[in-house]
């Protein structure tokens, strides 16, 4: 025993050392695992509320650029909502039962996009009914799905993330793929397994598809930039570009499908 | 002013001007400087060797909060710190300190502290990117990053050293 406690303090700089190191590499490859069995939760009201105040600095200087944007939204909504219902008359008769998705807007107070793995923090929580696994959008296109939650703040992980993988669709031709992130630049991603068959030209717009389970069908992701079709007898790849714009992202909605928790207990059962 | 407020509020400042500033600016996919190690820098010569261990680990821990990286940060700061006692020694030689407190620009000269900044930067950076990619398989794209980030942070340091000294001096 006594030679136990010769040893450990001879060498403690050494020991605390390793301990120091193992409890970051263990904290780390916890954090690497997919998010749902998560140990540690990352998201903290404290921090949120620091990146609350500092972005309040910036928001108010792009407050003209979000007026516009939100402006221009709701012109575009009035015009879809005019095809079925007369806007002109104060009652729409929306049929609750019918609604399949809930919007929730909130604000972006952190947002990193040069980083191997990207995190948005949104200053809405669980009090605010967002859970994780739900989807979130901007008025361009998809941004992510959120990862953790805190009462009063969430975590999301972007698209710009190196285990960010979204079904999508080629709307030309209803074609499906998938999409990830690769590029080191926030303003492209990599849409691969495209079938063989298929040419896609410079401008070709992405889509959500159905089978995406997180993300409600037919949402905006981006179009092509390049195409690359593989010599040898595989599946094609297309570089696109978002149409996020990652780099300003400020107003978001996060997506609640209401028809999750039945779909939820109808794949449970078949497990 | 009393030395431990000092380090204390050294410590939230480089924190905070690491997670609201510099970690904002945008310079490519390629260029993260990192200037939060200043802290771990300029701790007095004195300290016991646990304790630099401890604080740089503290350290990087506070900056994984905020990015939501926890023990990416306090991995590498660890590990500079457990560098920081040979480091010192191996830049400076016989050099004695007898009447200096900390590792500082102003009494040990711009040469010497950019020798001591560049090695403790290059253990930290290296440490942290390849933890970051966390496999080897994007070793090309880990080692760009550490070459393009390592000026920039340096610079940076440097410079941040300098405005230190020039205001130390007009009290």
């Amino acid at each position: 025993m006594n030679n136990l406690r010769r040893f450990i303090l001879k060498h403690h700089f050494v020991i605390l050392f390793i301990l120091l190191e193992v409890i970051s590499i263990l904290l780390l490859a916890n954090s690497q695992r997919f998010h749902r069995n998560r140990m540690v939760n990352t998201t903290n009201d404290a921090v949120g509320k620091i990146y609350e105040w500092s972005s309040a600095v910036g928001n108010y200087f792009r407050l003209n650029t979000a007026n516009e944007q939100l402006a221009e939204e709701n012109a575009l909504l009035r015009k879809q909502l005019s095809v079925v219902y007369d806007t002109t008359s104060s009652i729409y008769n929306v049929n609750e039962s019918d609604t399949l998705y809930e919007y929730i807007p909130a604000q972006v107070v952190n947002n990193s996009t040069n980083q191997a793995n990207n995190y948005i923090i949104i200053n809405k929580g669980k009090s605010d009914g967002i859970e994780r696994d739900m989807s979130v959008m901007s008025t361009e296109g998809i941004v992510g799905v959120v990862t953790d939650v805190s009462r009063h703040y969430a975590s999301v992980m972007s698209l710009l993330h190196s285990k960010s993988v979204v079904g999508v669709r080629i709307k030309e031709s209803q074609e499906l793929a998938s999409l990830k992130w690769e590029t080191n630049n926030y303003r492209y991603g990599m849409v691969e397994d495209i079938p063989t068959h298929i040419i896609l030209q410079k401008g070709d717009t992405i889509l959500t598809s159905s089978h995406s389970y997180i993300f409600p069908e037919d949402l905006m992701v981006g179009t092509v930039e390049e195409f690359y079709p593989t010599a040898i007898d595989a599946l094609n790849k297309a570089k696109i570009r978002f149409s996020t714009d990652f780099a300003t992202l400020r107003h978001v909605y996060v997506i609640r499908d209401l028809h999750k928790p039945e779909l939820d207990s109808l794949k449970a059962r078949f497990q | 002013m009393n030395k431990t407020a000092l380090q204390i509020i050294r410590f939230v400042v480089l924190v905070l001007f690491q997670v609201l500033v510099i970690n904002h600016i945008r310079l490519g996919g390629y260029v993260h400087p990192y200037i939060y190690l200043i802290f771990v820098m300029l701790l007095p010569f004195s300290t016991p060797k646990w304790q630099l261990l401890v604080l740089g680990f503290a350290l990087g821990l506070s900056v994984d909060l905020f990015t939501g990286t926890p023990g990416l940060h306090a991995g590498a700061t660890t590990l500079m710190a457990f560098c920081r006692p040979s480091i010192i020694k191996l830049v400076s030689g016989n050099q004695k300190f007898e009447n200096i407190n900390e590792p500082n620009l102003g009494q040990l000269g711009g040469i010497w502290f950019f020798r001591y900044a560049l090695c403790l930067v290059l253990v930290h950076h290296f440490t942290l990117f390849l933890l970051e990619s966390f496999s080897f398989r994007l070793i090309g794209q880990v080692l760009l990053r550490i070459l393009l980030s390592v000026p920039v942070s340096i610079f940076l340091i440097m410079m941040i050293m300098f405005i230190f000294k020039s205001e130390k001096k007009r009290d």
